[in-house]
């Protein structure tokens, strides 16, 4: 699903950071993995290069088989909503849209009629169990209720992998566990592909792989 | 399309008075605009009602006396229009020439009825002669060309006059008024703005007058000329064909005295279009400071929003996306306040025409300023959000991962 070849990412300045150094990586479809590694480890460049959010230097990166490399923004915009869905650390459902709406987000920059989103979006949160906080805003939210409403705009679209960036990282213990539970779940009933970026052991433990990066190289 | 509408209302309810404030700025020019354009409508509706500016396509010369020496003749004649000119200028002026008509002005006389009398001038016309002064008969009728054949002792009179010489007022028509030891039938009352001139038939006061040859006047109607150099033209031939029976140089002004008055026409209506230019000149640089609190408000709005338009970026908003939504806002506020500038500034400009005063008529604006304005709305709109549209577009989809 994921095979990233020989990547290499250097950020430009007064002195260019070197902060991939020949990453080689591999994610079988319906893996649910996590990589692991402190700050400054390059993790997030990698999890920003995984969602087609930021460009790498050399190297390949193919997702789903195909070659992700000199996208213009106009096709990088399209793949990453369609097939990448994302779960942030702090959430990002913008704020003064209700449940419901943020949901059916992806769907609007799809074109998709108004009551088709709608419809899409709620059947999302009644599997995630927020069918009566559809009309909700976030600020109405608590944090698991958030996540998960994050987690419903990452499926709606339907992708092909779920990139989650420290998805517990501003939950306390007990809510990380369902959190955790839910991707465990979706990764056991859908067989989604699942990648977790985060520096909590605990959330790594419960991944099927731990992939540890350290100083831009992956190290197994 | 509906959608983008509701994303923007979202965004702009987000931020009620904010936008509210910057909206301000945009509906006081708009309000300034419609007003100026408003009064410079009135000016140039005044400016065409006034009487002074009917019959405009009239050219009025009068004889005058010679500067320069011409064919023998010394300087300093007088040159004294004749009743042949008019035939003249009629079939040598040209195409344009529709008319020429004269007036001849008679002394001062005594006009009385039994019942009272006043001392007034009497001018012999023609039957268009009324028309080309712009004034309307409001009883009876005015002369007529069987009055001119017959030379009929008939007579136009003023409604002040009319009211003074007749004890009966009703029966003002078809009376019976002493001038000169000649009775004359009133035949028609006119109101006039100004002046208190009495009409006759031209053959009948050239008959008193002795039935001489001279004239005071020739009044020149002309027809289908649109250029100040047509105008010049036909006042030229005018004057050309003058100097040939009159013995004089064409271009010694004083000779003759001509008044073009569709020159002085055509010089107006260019004024007023310089007045038109100048006032949306003025109303477009009071908006633009409007538009530039619009455009401020925009990059205040698009640097709040980078993460969100980073999330965007990130769930798959294209550049486009962002482009028309940050465009479209900003068309949105200008539009929606500029229409409640437009809004009031019709109220306010219907509320001024209501109020009478000298040399405004009708200071109200129509369907082609509302349509103009609703183009300048649009386009300053899309200019309030260029720039900040195009600020918004630099905003990374990485944003989205930046913690807030």
């Amino acid at each position: 699903m994921i095979k990233l070849i020989d990547i290499n990412k250097t950020y430009p300045g007064v002195v260019p950071l070197h902060v991939l150094k020949g990453i080689n990586l591999h994610v079988e479809k319906g893996e649910l993995v996590s990589i692991m590694g402190a700050s400054g480890s390059g993790k997030s460049t990698l999890l920003n290069i995984l969602g087609i959010l930021d460009n790498y230097d050399t190297g390949d990166y193919y997702l789903d088989g195909l070659l992700i490399k000199n996208l213009s923004e106009n096709k990088a915009a399209e793949l990453r909503n369609k097939m990448i869905g994302f779960v942030f650390q702090s959430f990002n459902l913008i704020n003064y849209k209700d449940a419901l709406e943020n949901v059916a987000l992806p769907l609007f920059y799809q074109g998709i009629s108004r009551r088709q989103r709608n419809k899409m979006a709620m059947e999302q949160l009644d599997r995630m169990g927020l069918a009566d906080r559809a009309h909700h805003l976030p600020s109405e939210l608590s944090g698991g209720q958030k996540q998960r409403v994050a987690i419903a705009r990452a499926l709606i679209t339907n992708p092909s992998i779920i990139l989650a960036d420290e998805p517990t990282g501003a939950l306390d213990s007990k809510t990380s566990h369902d959190v955790m539970n839910i991707f465990k779940d979706l990764n056991a009933d859908t067989g989604k592909t699942i990648v977790i970026v985060t520096h909590d052991p605990g959330v790594g433990a419960q991944t099927n792989r731990i992939i540890r990066i350290s100083d831009g190289i992956i190290e197994e | 399309m509906f959608d983008l509408f509701r994303e923007i209302y979202q965004t702009l309810r987000n931020n009620k008075l904010r936008t509210f404030l910057t909206g301000i700025s945009v509906a006081w020019g708009i309000f300034m605009l419609i007003i100026l354009l408003g009064m410079a409508r009135g000016v140039t509706n005044g400016f065409e009602d006034s009487p002074g500016n009917r019959g405009t396509n009239t050219i009025a010369v009068w004889g005058g006396r010679t500067s320069k020496a011409y064919a023998g003749y010394k300087e300093g004649r007088t040159i004294q229009l004749k009743n042949k000119d008019t035939g003249n200028i009629k079939s040598e002026g040209g195409e344009h020439i529709d008319d020429v008509t004269s007036f001849i002005n008679g002394s001062s006389s005594v006009i009385s009825t039994p019942h009272d009398y006043i001392t007034a001038r009497y001018r012999g016309v023609y039957p268009s002669y009324l028309k080309l002064q712009g004034e309307e008969i409001t009883e009876g009728r005015f002369i007529n060309e069987a009055d001119m054949e017959y030379k009929r002792k008939v007579i136009v009179l003023t409604r002040k006059n009319a009211n003074i010489l007749f004890e009966d007022t009703t029966k003002i028509v078809g009376g019976i008024v002493e001038m000169g030891g000649l009775s004359f039938t009133v035949i028609g009352v006119f109101d006039p703005e100004w002046g208190e001139d009495t009409f006759i038939p031209y053959t009948t006061a050239k008959m008193i007058n002795g039935d001489k040859d001279d004239v005071d006047n020739l009044t020149v109607t002309i027809k289908d000329v649109y250029t100040q150099e047509d105008c010049h033209k036909v006042e030229l031939n005018i004057r050309q064909s003058l100097a040939n029976v009159h013995n004089f140089n064409y271009d010694d002004n004083s000779a003759i005295w001509v008044w073009n008055r569709f020159n002085q026409y055509l010089t107006a209506q260019s004024a007023m279009g310089i007045l038109q230019a100048v006032i949306w000149i003025i109303g477009i640089l009071t908006m633009l400071s409007g538009i530039v609190g619009v455009s401020n408000i925009m990059f205040v709005s698009v640097k709040e929003r980078t993460h969100e338009i980073g999330i965007r970026r990130a769930i798959g908003a294209k550049p486009k996306n962002i482009l028309t939504q940050i465009l479209m806002e900003s068309v949105a506020i200008t539009g929606l306040f500029g229409y409640i500038g437009v809004f009031f500034g019709i109220l306010a400009t219907e509320g001024i025409s209501m109020i009478e005063m000298k040399g405004i008529s009708n200071p109200t604006v129509d369907i082609t300023i509302a349509i103009q304005v609703t183009v300048v709305l649009i386009l300053s709109g899309c200019l309030a959000g260029l720039f900040p549209a195009l600020k918004a577009l630099k905003v990374k989809p990485v944003e989205a991962l930046r913690d807030e």
